[in-house]
């Protein structure tokens, strides 16, 4: 098993897919998130606050952002690294069939692929487990609604400071600077469904 | 009466290979092969998209065809052979 995550490391290692993972997993994992927002925030502006159609509008929200995020980056990062395979190709004058690098492209691939379309995924499955209590009775639905908002603006401040932390820069500034950018949203709905 | 076999002691060998993986990564997984002590890499030359590199391996009983198979699978090449080193061991037959 160890064995298996160390190869898979290497592979990702060669292809240089760390940095563009963490790019899928930032702006995706946003993006579920403030899906989420918008439907949370859209149904209390409505008054129409059912946990059974939130989880449901949020599933789907979710399959339909996880669906077109993995295929979408799959077939965009193959092109990609297929071009930069058959350059290196023409450099080294060689085959690489058996080397590291024709399977790294590909694992690479599925691995962005992959990590763009969980990310906005977790993103609203972790934003809709208030809801998912207030349908079981465990908590009022009011009050779900208010956990789930507190909970997606944590979401949103984690990413912050985990932009922070890469950039170097101050992370709580990081935070609540994307903090802003949600209750922008959240406020842009309000009026929107005032109107 | 035992039978004296060559065995290649050591071997330098003129490596292509692209940037990933780095040399010290070729280094360990040459040296990890059996038969093999220690692996010396020098960078020669690189350019935009490989570099190039002087390989030379010391060991009790160095197998080329498995240390051309660990380079080739690493992505990198073999371009030619510049120096060997070969001794008579003795197998009891």
């Amino acid at each position: 098993m160890w064995g298996y995550i160390e190869k898979l490391r290497s592979y990702l290692r060669v292809s240089g897919v760390s940095s563009a993972s963490r790019r899928y997993f930032v702006m995706n994992f946003f993006d579920g998130a403030m899906t989420m927002l918008g439907v949370t925030v859209g149904a209390f502006a409505t008054g129409s606050v059912h946990p059974r159609t939130i989880i449901g509008a949020g599933l789907g929200a979710s399959l339909a952002m996880g669906i077109s995020g993995f295929s979408g980056t799959y077939m965009a990062e193959r092109a990609e690294r297929l071009r930069r395979y058959k350059k290196l190709r023409k450099a080294m004058l060689a085959d690489l069939k058996r080397s590291m690098h024709s399977k790294a492209f590909r694992i690479a691939s599925l691995w962005a692929a992959f990590v763009d379309g969980v990310s906005p995924a977790l993103a609203a499955a972790v934003s809709m487990i208030p809801f998912a209590l207030a349908l079981v009775g465990v908590i009022r639905v009011e009050h779900a609604l208010v956990f789930s908002i507190l909970l997606i603006m944590a979401m949103i401040f984690g990413l912050g400071a985990f932009l922070g932390k890469i950039s170097r820069e101050n992370i709580f500034l990081s935070g609540f600077k994307m903090i802003l950018v949600g209750v922008v949203t959240a406020l842009i709905c309000l009026l929107l469904a005032a109107i | 009466m035992g039978r004296l076999n060559p065995v290649v002691k050591r071997l330098v060998l003129d490596v292509l290979k692209p940037h990933e993986p780095p040399i010290y990564e070729l280094a360990a997984k040459l040296a990890s092969l059996h038969g093999i002590d220690s692996v010396h890499v020098t960078l020669a030359e690189i350019d935009q998209s490989t570099e190039s590199v002087k390989v030379a391996i010391d060991g009790s009983d160095i197998e080329i065809d498995r240390v051309k198979h660990c380079v080739e699978g690493l992505g990198a090449v073999v371009h030619s052979v510049d120096e060997v080193s070969v001794a008579k061991r003795m197998s009891l037959k």
